[in-house]
């Protein structure tokens, strides 16, 4: 198989799992909490129906409006030729590294907080606020973190940071990444509008973030959004999987490599998407003034990775 | 053991010592507080087993063994008692907010960092780097005391502070002769003892463990 090729079908992969995923999640939790709950395939349903409905737009929205569900998405699917999904080293190594990932998902926040001031109800400037609260006191913790990662692998590039633990097994174990794998863990929680930071299963609560945003949206938007929401969460897991984890990436491009990757792949992400659920039943939602105290937690196990990466170079 | 590994793992140790140092400024309540203790004094007594397997010296396992049987065991079972005794009064409004709090903890251990460096780059031991972890564990629980206003929770944050000082001396020197230790180890044991009759007085006299209220004069 050609290496460019790798590329467009990683990317088809990830827009196929992620429904999946996202369903996954919410079946394990159900089960966690002796629901029958809905199918792990339902998030596929839901998708294709709110593609075939209307969309129904506020007078008061701009082109912004209309415009933010395409970069979001568009944005998101960028991000998955970024990151190992399946092999290293990636053939577009060259065209971004970590921060190039970081940044462009951060990208598709920033529109969506727009999207959701954009109509001017109240709901959406709320969620946009605080989503801005919680990515800015994220930021820096997500930042530190990598560094911790590029300081020991000697580079900012994904397929290296992988590379590296690959060849050097111990590595993964050394304290710099296993503390920067729970300051991770924590941005994703709050990153991916989970518990105990935003709770995903909410249309209701005053305190919701992430939907408070698109609950203007509708129809085929909201189906981008949504979806786009969900490769979002698999892209961070796969960041934690196979960042910290790389076993089963394929290192050569043969048929039976890959195979084996996908199916580490989806293992990986069932494991954390399992972990997820268990957290998700375990604890309750933070009040939104208790969430800063918990980013900032995160914050200090990011600086000490930095700080045992600096220690131990 | 190879000296990258012992490297590593006593930057490991050191950091879960100091993580559980720092965990006091996050959480709230006096249980937490005391299971950050804990935490804190096992992890300690394994990183100092630790060295005492790469070094040969029985008397670091000694140590180890005394240090978890006294703080890892011993010293909590007597905070327990005391926490039942108070109610569980929790650290509601610290004289600095935990969000706060906590990126001084960091600042702090930067500190650390700057003020050991030189320390680190004379010493040989492959111990060394967990060093400025230590030394921003003392800062830490420093910070801890002069911080918080419960009784008990300065209780706590001296306790750290002793563990701070019991780290960095097994990981500067690989430890001290077993007879000093055991000296430290009495100094503790006595030192918590005054204290926890201090903390009975206060709470006899004011109902409340709250230092703030020794501000104000009672018949």
């Amino acid at each position: 198989m050609s290496p460019w090729l790798l590329g467009p079908v990683q990317a088809a992969l990830a827009l196929l799992l992620a429904p999946g995923l996202v369903g996954a999640i919410r079946w394990m939790k159900a089960r966690l909490q002796n629901r029958s709950g809905a199918p792990p395939w339902q998030p596929y349903l839901e998708l294709r129906k709110l593609f075939a409905k209307e969309v129904v737009v506020s007078n008061n929205a701009s082109w912004l409006f209309r415009a933010a569900p395409f970069i979001v998405f568009g944005s998101t699917v960028a991000v998955t030729l970024l990151v190992p999904l399946l092999a290293v080293p990636l053939p577009f190594d060259g065209a971004g590294d970590l921060l190039v990932v970081v940044y462009l998902l951060l990208l598709g926040t920033f529109f969506l907080a727009l999207a959701g001031l954009d109509p001017g109800s109240p709901f959406g400037g709320m969620g946009a606020s605080r989503e801005m609260t919680v990515a800015a006191l994220a930021e820096p913790t997500m930042a530190l973190a990598i560094f911790a990662l590029a300081w020991s692998a000697g580079s900012t590039n994904l397929g290296h940071i992988a590379a590296r633990v690959l060849a050097t097994p111990t590595e993964a174990l050394a304290p710099g990444h296993v503390l920067a794998f729970a300051a991770i863990f924590v941005v994703t929680l709050a990153e991916t509008g989970r518990l105990p930071v935003d709770n995903p299963a909410t249309h209701l609560e005053l305190t919701m973030i992430h939907e408070a945003m698109v609950l203007e949206y509708s129809g085929r938007y909201l189906a981008l959004i949504e979806w786009a929401a969900a490769l979002k969460l698999l892209v961070f897991f796969t960041l934690l999987g196979n960042l910290f984890a790389p076993w089963g990436i394929a290192a050569a491009l043969t048929p039976g490599a890959l195979l084996w990757a996908v199916l580490t792949l989806a293992l990986k992400l069932l494991a954390l998407g399992g972990v997820v659920a268990l957290v998700e039943t375990h604890i309750a939602k933070l009040r939104l003034f208790r969430v800063p105290e918990l980013l900032s937690a995160s914050f200090i196990l990011a600086l000490l990775a930095v700080t045992a990466s600096f220690l131990l170079r | 053991m190879s000296p990258e590994l012992v490297s590593q793992l006593s930057v490991g140790g050191s950091t879960l010592v100091l993580l559980a140092g720092l965990a006091m400024l996050w959480r709230r309540g006096v249980r937490a507080h005391i299971g950050a203790f804990t935490a804190q004094s096992v992890a300690l007594a394994a990183t100092t087993a630790m060295v005492g397997w790469f070094t040969g010296d029985w008397q670091l396992w000694a140590v180890a063994a005394l240090l978890l049987l006294i703080k890892g065991v011993g010293i909590p079972i007597l905070l327990e008692r005391m926490a039942r005794r108070f109610g569980t009064e929790r650290e509601l409004e610290p004289y600095v907010n935990t969000a706060t709090s906590l990126l001084v903890g960091g600042l702090l251990v930067l500190l650390a960092y700057l003020v050991t460096a030189r320390l680190v780059s004379v010493s040989q031991l492959p111990t060394r780097t967990g060093m400025p972890l230590a030394m921003g564990l003392v800062f830490v629980s420093l910070f801890v005391i002069i911080s918080r206003k419960k009784a008990l929770t300065q209780v706590l944050g001296f306790l750290m502070l002793e563990n701070a000082v019991a780290l960095l001396a097994v990981l500067g020197t690989h430890g001290i002769p077993i007879i000093v230790e055991i000296g430290v180890f009495l100094d503790v044991a006595l030192g918590f003892i005054v204290m926890q009759v201090f903390v009975y007085q206060i709470h006899e006299t004011f109902e409340s463990i709250d230092v703030e209220q020794l501000n104000r004069l009672r018949e």
